[in-house]
């Protein structure tokens, strides 16, 4: 992934990262002593899981998944960030960091740096778990 | 035999607690972390999940762990803590053809499109006991590289749109776009939405639900007739919600799921016997029990549900808390009830001594008395 992300690309893969990455990131932002404010949360719920089945073409509420919300304001901008989950500080501080990008500050690149890091994890993650069960597919023989 | 007011228990109670804590959080094992309990007893973890209704490892996790494995009691922690949670969004419409597939068989048909993935499952493998003493030494060598996978290894088109297009599919889409039922909000009641049907069975207790279906086939409804399984999957499907400034939708992540296509012969004096029908069922976690009978059932439901019981049977019958939670409850001090009882027999006693003849009988509904 090279291209600009979209806000939606970046709050997606924010919402993968490692709680530590994004804390110390987050960390590194707010020390310039820039002022920021906590608009919402971090607070803790749920999700509805709504699904469109395939047979009727229906919807239909499939159950809660855990998820935390958080939204700050840094230097006059707005960052949002939900995250599967119940981590308070790493929602918080995904937050922050769309708000970093968002108000273009110094560290708007490392964060943009960082979303490319999950992606490529990400990537990485699925090439091993196919090498896993890639294996299990089934090659049958036609007898004759 | 006699009844009084009384007052007392509290004391007994705290010590019955104070027992099982003790026992639980001290026995002479070792603790038994969150992550121990995802990673070795992850069907019952996804078990809970479903059946709490709650998407979240660590909590049905925690859950089981305080339950002491009971899964039913685990489910029940689990809603409980669930409610006590804020909503913070209802997800875009999650699309199950968009599922990363981690096991997919379809036992109705050799090539479907897309491979046979067997993934992890032990359904071909002998039941023999293993009775390690200790963690089997790890494999020298991990996986083998694999070749280069396409996007429909991993995301397979699904076998009812193969029966769609060989024209084999009576089309029942609907036209319109129903809200769905919120069963958290509104308990569902007959006659009711598919949408109520379908979350109903999402969280209902597996074995009730099981029982259910081996019941419409085996028993006296005969709800279910064609028991063959179009396919089975688990997988991982992207979990959205808009972004509350730009109104785009934004992946979340993912959550792992069950999904079943259970096919139906139509032959009913009003329905299509050119064509066949398909029953969908889809829940959290690994549960490939639980989503073969929510398929069966819900084409059955379609068919019979207005006419016969079964719609009543899924909605009411099946949650694991409502049914547990009544059976528990007969544990509970029914003194005064059961005193009811034994005079109403002493009567009839006294009655019956004294010449009189019995009234005759009139038959209460099963379960009236409790």
């Amino acid at each position: 992934m090279t291209d600009a992300l979209s806000r939606e690309q970046r709050c997606a893969l924010l919402a993968e990262a490692e709680r530590d990455e994004l804390v110390a990131l987050a960390d590194e932002c707010l020390a310039d002593g820039a002022p920021v404010r906590v608009l919402t949360g971090p607070v803790v719920g749920v999700v509805v899981a709504q699904v469109r089945e395939p047979v009727l073409a229906e919807r239909f509420l499939l159950g809660d998944v855990l998820a935390c919300r958080a939204e700050v304001e840094l230097s006059g901008r707005r960052g949002w960030s939900m995250r599967l989950g119940d981590d308070r500080a790493a929602t918080l501080a995904a937050a922050v960091l769309d708000a970093e990008v968002e108000a273009a500050r110094p560290a708007a690149g490392r964060v943009d740096d960082l979303c490319h890091t999950v992606a490529r994890r990400r990537t990485e993650r699925e090439a091993a778990e196919w090498a896993e069960i890639a294996p299990t597919i089934v090659e049958f023989e036609e007898l004759t | 035999m006699g009844y009084s007011g009384a007052r007392g228990g509290l004391a007994a109670i705290l010590a019955a607690e104070d027992l099982v804590r003790h026992a639980r959080d001290h026995a002479p094992a070792p603790w038994a972390p969150t992550g121990q309990i995802t990673a070795r007893f992850r069907l019952a973890v996804d078990r809970v999940m479903g059946e709490g209704g709650l998407y979240h490892e660590p909590t049905a996790a925690a859950a089981l762990r305080q339950a002491e494995g009971d899964t039913l009691e685990a489910a029940h922690l689990v809603r409980a803590y669930r409610s006590t949670l804020p909503r913070l969004a209802v997800s875009e419409p999650a699309d199950p053809d968009e599922m990363t597939v981690l096991r997919r068989i379809v036992p109705a048909f050799r090539d479907p499109g897309g491979p046979q993935l067997l993934g992890r499952t032990t359904d071909y493998t002998g039941r023999l006991l293993e009775q390690p003493q200790a963690q089997p030494d790890s494999p020298a060598d991990g996986p083998e590289p694999a070749p280069e996978r396409t996007a429909e290894q991993r995301r397979p088109g699904r076998f009812l749109d193969l029966l769609r297009k060989m024209d084999l599919v009576a089309d029942q889409r609907l036209r319109d776009d129903p809200d769905p039922v919120d069963i958290t909000r509104t308990p569902a009641r007959p006659p009711a939405a598919r949408s109520a049907v379908l979350a109903s069975m999402a969280r209902a207790e597996t074995g009730g639900l099981v029982g259910l279906w081996y019941r419409s086939i085996l028993g006296p409804d005969g709800d279910v007739h064609e028991v063959t399984l179009g396919e089975v999957r688990h997988g991982r499907i992207p979990l959205r919600v808009r972004h509350p400034h730009t109104g785009n939708p934004v992946r979340l992540g993912e959550f792992r799921a069950s999904e079943a296509e259970a096919i139906e012969n139509l032959d009913g004096a009003d329905e299509d016997r050119s064509k066949l029908d398909v029953g969908y069922g889809l829940c959290f976690g690994h549960n490939e029990r639980k989503v073969i009978a929510m398929a069966n059932l819900d084409i059955a439901n379609r068919r019979f549900g207005r006419t016969g019981p079964l719609e009543q049977l899924l909605l009411l019958t099946t949650d694991g808390l409502d049914s547990t939670g009544f059976l528990e409850h007969l544990k509970l001090p029914h003194y005064v009830t059961f005193r009811s009882i034994v005079e109403r027999k002493q009567a009839v006693r006294a009655a019956l001594d004294a010449g009189e003849e019995p009234d005759e009988r009139v038959a209460e509904p099963f379960g009236k008395e409790c």
